[in-house]
């Protein structure tokens, strides 16, 4: 398998697919893996695509720095990465720390991506999810990895994704165990220790880009997601139905489906942003309908809404 | 070469081969980690952060006596080469960066600490067939568990105020020890025919 070097730190990555095809980079979330991204790889293959995954720095087969691990390093080994394909569009994606990492990189260097789409994603830690994230690492620290993804599961996922798994909960969760560990999970999490705000840099991301949010997201909820619309310049929202934070495992063939009609769309030049914001089908290759005109967005009732 | 211990017995328990070497292993550390902390602590306690190294002091004696009592031994000649090379390797490193002597030996406690602590994951060797019922696979459990709580302190420590100035030296230390410890405990695995890769990943 091969690694990039940054310094003396080695990060796993793989790349799938036609070396002249436009590529997608796809970033991880916390406790997750390259592998997680298997379901995207086969379906934005077969769409055409090159697909580059990797271990960020302190998860999986990556080095797993002891001490301190800066989202600088991280951008700095996605930037390796990209540097790795050819000169053709590439497009972006990553999911809740992965979609912040993603961010940081289109703002330091936006203009080597013809496409971005961050999920799950926020650009601010409000009180709640500051206090929330304060929270998980506690959990970490007092129970572990595995107290962790106890957390996680039952706030990423719905029902419907864990009752088929329930009777076998240790083994849906046995290799992110077994590939993370406490001290580098723990790292990762205090990398928000001196976090400042990304949204003073936001209106310079000026690629395309297609913001996705969970119906159900409670973790990093639809304010955040707002604030990423309202910032970037030419961007969408696309709320995906009935989802949680980690739809990305939920919904690997809409989500897919949907990165590519985006990635399709850009290319072609029938991309645009307008702030708008809209709703994804249930299922992979069903309509996007706009969010009905006169709605608030931001409300989970259909109130009547102020908001532009 | 597995990444896991095996074969198990009919009974789901680890052979009393790589019982015997990985307990030594661990024994070998986590003891010279006790007592290196049972020198550091004075009789009498005179500062709140002593507490700690009492409770470390504690809990690493609970895991070596953990392991002599749970793990099934067997005789094992390699042993004795073993554990010299293992216990040259955990004597009291020299830290450069650091003016302060007893700064500089606290942290190389400390790394050394950390490196067993966050390095060494025994129960991730154990297979999804092992016996949650056998000691030596609920010791391991244990010894993990118990590790990622220690490893608190060390943390806390190497990463506080006080070791800012020193920050690049500390890494440095810490990088080198964990490098260390992993290569021994990654040349003790392949001697019982466990597999580990750089990083400690498996699938």
């Amino acid at each position: 398998m091969p690694f990039l070097n940054h310094g003396s730190y080695r990060i796993r990555y793989e790349l799938n697919g036609p070396s002249d095809a436009p590529a997608y980079v796809l970033v991880n979330g916390l406790t997750q893996y390259a592998e997680l991204w298997a379901a995207y790889r086969d379906a934005l293959i077969a769409r055409g695509f090159r697909v580059a995954t990797f271990d960020l720095l302190g998860q999986g087969e990556s080095d797993k720095p002891a001490l301190f691990i800066s989202q600088d390093d991280q951008v700095t080994a996605l930037h390796l990465l990209i540097q790795e394909l050819c000169n053709g569009p590439v497009f972006l994606s990553g999911i809740s720390f992965g979609g912040l990492i993603a961010l940081r990189y289109a703002i330091a260097h936006g203009d080597r991506l013809a496409g971005l789409v961050p999920m799950s994603c926020f650009a601010e830690l409000p009180p709640q999810l500051f206090l929330l994230g304060n929270a998980l690492r506690t959990g970490l620290i007092l129970g572990g990895t595995s107290y962790l993804q106890d957390l996680l599961l039952p706030m990423n996922v719905s029902d419907q994704w864990l009752a088929p798994v329930l009777d076998r909960l240790d083994s849906v969760k046995r290799q992110g165990w077994l590939v993370n560990d406490v001290y580098a999970l723990q790292n990762l999490m205090e990398s928000f220790l001196d976090f400042q705000p990304l949204t003073p840099q936001l209106p310079s991301i000026g690629m395309p880009t297609m913001i996705l949010n969970g119906e159900f997201d409670f973790l990093t909820p639809r304010a955040l997601h707002e604030t990423l619309r309202v910032q970037i310049p030419n961007s969408s929202l696309v709320i995906i139905p009935r989802a949680y934070h980690a739809f990305t495992l939920e919904k690997p063939a809409l989500t897919a489906d949907l990165l590519a009609r985006f990635a399709a769309d850009v290319m072609a030049g029938r991309w645009h942003g307008n702030k708008s914001v809209w709703i994804a089908p249930e299922e992979a290759g069903g309509e996007l309908m706009p969010f009905p005109a006169g709605y608030d967005h931001l409300r989970a009732i259909p109130v009547t809404g102020a908001v532009a | 070469m597995s990444a896991f211990f095996g074969p198990l017995d009919a009974n789901g328990r680890v052979p009393a081969r790589q019982q015997t070497r990985v307990a030594s292993f661990l024994i070998s550390a986590h003891g010279a980690l006790a007592r290196r902390f049972a020198l550091a602590l004075p009789l009498r306690l005179e500062s709140a952060w002593q507490t700690e190294l009492n409770a470390q002091f504690y809990n690493e004696s609970e895991i070596v006596s953990l392991l002599l009592r749970a793990t099934s031994w067997t005789p094992d000649l390699a042993l004795g080469y073993l554990a010299t090379a293992w216990e040259t390797t955990w004597f009291p490193a020299a830290v450069d960066g650091f003016p302060d002597q007893s700064l500089a030996l606290a942290v190389d406690l400390a790394t050394f600490a950390h490196a067993v602590h966050a390095g060494i994951r025994p129960a991730a060797l154990l297979p999804v067939e092992a016996n949650a019922n056998d000691p030596f696979v609920m010791a391991l459990r244990r010894v993990e568990f118990e590790s990622g709580r220690l490893l608190q302190a060390q943390i806390i420590f190497l990463k506080g105020e006080s070791l800012v100035p020193f920050r690049d030296a500390v890494s440095s230390a810490l990088e080198r020890r964990h490098a260390e410890v992993r290569k021994l405990w990654r040349e003790m695995l392949a001697s019982i025919d466990i597999s580990s890769d750089e990083n400690g990943a498996k699938s």
